[in-house]
């Protein structure tokens, strides 16, 4: 069975930016290129680099209530057998529901959000959060896949 | 350049906007504006083009989820046109494609709004 024990224990790549709205874009993009550089299709670098967005999204809003001086780090560890990336931040620790999205229910409670972690949740193979002595992790990972 | 632009017009008594380029959490507030502006101008009837959209994230879709009930209770519609096949796979991940109307281009969704135009 797969698990994160295949990644390496220290990131491949990293960074640390500010938690400002303005930089999702050059965070996708910047998931993106590792994503391809490490041979995943194009089109699977895309959604993947969508997820990051969509979780990069949820700590800025949710975690700092769209606080733009607070930090948050992501981390790339790469693997032959796929793609680990970890979110790293302070703040709120995520309120994650377990209950399926049901679109009809949020349409019909006008719900603008809660959507993100369903797009997260289908594009990668594992989306998982704890929090460990104050700090948050949101942890994803991406398998390659296999012939 | 902005990396989003909107823009709007009437055409055939269906309110279309036009999308175009990178929508995320940072700039949803203009897309939500625009399209609140159009419901508080008693225009139900409304169609997205985003044949120039080549992003969309759950912040953009969040905000027609947000208003699809108003609209169809007054009668309207929102529908979609003409998005890329990378836009369309985004909204079709989180089931989108089976609760709103996905038509290939503007004139098409056009005419599926007819039927429910005042003007018709």
């Amino acid at each position: 069975m797969k698990n994160s024990s295949r990644f390496p224990p220290k990131p491949d790549f990293s960074i640390t930016i500010l938690s400002q709205t303005q930089l999702l874009k050059m965070v996708v993009e910047l998931t993106r290129h590792i994503a391809t550089l490490f041979q995943f299709a194009v089109a699977e670098a895309q959604k993947i680099s969508l997820a990051i967005d969509e979780a990069v999204t949820n700590v800025i809003k949710h975690s700092y209530g769209n606080q733009g001086d607070r930090p948050l780090t992501i981390e790339y560890y790469l693997a032959p057998e796929g793609m680990q990336i970890r979110i790293l931040y302070r703040g709120l620790p995520p309120e994650i529901s377990e209950e399926e999205v049901n679109l009809g229910r949020m349409i019909k409670k006008k719900r603008k959000g809660g959507l993100g972690v369903k797009l997260m949740k289908t594009i990668m193979d594992s989306v998982t959060y704890r929090t460990v002595d104050g700090e948050n992790i949101c942890e994803m990972i991406k398998w390659r896949k296999t012939n | 350049m902005k990396s989003f632009q909107i823009r709007s017009k009437m055409v055939s008594g269906v309110a279309v906007l036009y999308l175009k380029g990178h929508l995320d959490a940072h700039q949803v507030a203009r897309f939500e504006k625009e399209l609140v502006r159009m419901i508080k101008d008693s225009n139900y009837n409304i169609l997205i083009n985003g044949q120039d959209l080549n992003y969309i994230t759950s912040a953009g879709m969040g905000i027609i989820m947000g208003y699809i009930d108003e609209v169809r209770e007054k009668g309207g519609d929102i529908k979609l046109c003409a998005l890329s096949e990378r836009v369309h796979e985004t909204f079709d991940l989180v089931g989108f494609t089976e609760i709103y109307d996905f038509v290939p281009n503007e004139q098409a969704a056009i005419e599926k709004f007819k039927p429910f135009s005042p003007e018709a």
